[in-house]
């Protein structure tokens, strides 16, 4: 089997738990399963053990992503690959890769990302967002209002910070879930 | 309804940032349900309230967030104690996640379930720890914007 590693194709992902199964549900866990992006999913499914947990992070998760006006969603997928490159998680990263390709045409910058590293040379508006995520990710404690003046300076308001801020933390999130209740399935492993 | 990051961070009613994360109500409600039901939940299942202070508290003392590390010992201070194999377990199993998100392998979810955990138990400790990540990165992301709005 290919080794896995980052990748603009669709990846799957396999839990380590048995996923609550479609026709067993309670009608709490339907409720919150079809509150999430994806209600048949085995990861959602997995989540669904603990209804009351999934039932309050699905909207979430959907409010920081796709809320309108303020940052843009590419830039919120831009910056949730960026977490997902720094903590390993493929199959995030694969996803909102691929969303950002299709919102953009443009996946080459994850290419670059994945291939260069997050240094690789990219517009001020990218560099600026792909910082700020790396080191919020990385040492949330060493952040400063110093790091906030990159983004001042490509022209972010209070609004596009608070939801690059959000971004940023749901993937601390996403990512710990994703990798500690199961694993990617690339693509070539599939049957 | 006492929200804890405007508690912690000291955003008083009527202030800019207030008004900030007004814009994002769903945000707000849910990121303070999600501490509900995850920290003080009605049926907390086989991961006693004690424990889940006490996982909480881990998280953001290894993130470094003081506040909210002050926070978490004060609900572990106010809570029963925990046997301690469960301890050792659950305190390796939310270092790991705080620390390696990506290490995690399928004898770590054996580990949890060899000192009882069930399958609701083990999802309910990863998002326990999986919250206080985004937590943590969300409250400081806002304290940056703070001192901006007061000056």
């Amino acid at each position: 089997m290919k080794a896995k590693s980052f990748t603009l194709e669709a990846v799957a992902w396999d839990p380590w738990l048995a996923p609550v199964a479609t026709a067993t549900a309670t009608p709490k866990q339907r409720a919150a399963l079809d509150a999430s992006p994806q209600a048949n999913s085995p990861y959602f499914r997995t989540l669904a053990h603990d209804v009351d947990s999934l039932a309050e992070r699905s909207p979430l998760f959907h409010s920081v992503m796709y809320v309108p006006r303020g940052l843009k969603r590419a830039e919120r997928e831009l910056a949730t690959v960026v977490v997902s490159i720094i903590n390993g998680c493929i199959y995030c990263s694969s996803v909102h890769a691929r969303r950002f390709a299709e919102l953009t045409k443009q996946p080459d910058v994850i290419q670059a990302l994945y291939d260069q590293g997050l240094d690789t040379p990219l517009p001020a508006r990218l560099r600026a967002i792909v910082d700020y995520a790396a080191k919020l990710t990385r040492e949330p404690a060493a952040m400063t209002v110093e790091d906030l003046k990159p983004l001042r300076a490509v022209g972010m308001d209070d609004l596009e910070i608070f939801d690059l801020t959000n971004a940023v933390a749901m993937f601390a999130n996403a990512n710990r879930l994703m990798q500690t209740l199961g694993e990617p399935v690339m693509p070539e492993a599939q049957s | 309804m006492a929200d804890l990051l405007n508690t912690i961070l000291g955003v008083a009613e009527a202030s800019a940032l207030a008004a900030l994360r007004a814009q994002r109500p769903e945000i707000l409600q849910h990121t303070q349900g999600s501490y509900d039901v995850l920290l003080t939940p009605e049926d907390p299942g086989g991961l006693s309230l004690a424990e889940r202070a006490l996982v909480a508290h881990r998280v953001a003392a290894l993130s470094g967030h003081a506040a909210l590390a002050t926070h978490y010992q004060g609900l572990v201070d106010a809570s029963g104690a925990v046997a301690p194999a469960r301890r050792d377990a659950l305190l390796a199993h939310a270092t790991l996640l705080a620390t390696s998100p990506g290490r995690a392998t399928p004898a770590n979810l054996a580990a949890l379930q060899a000192v009882g955990l069930s399958e609701r138990d083990i999802v309910a400790l990863s998002q326990l720890v999986a919250f206080v990540a985004y937590q943590v990165r969300a409250a400081v992301g806002l304290a940056l914007l703070a001192p901006e709005k007061a000056a």
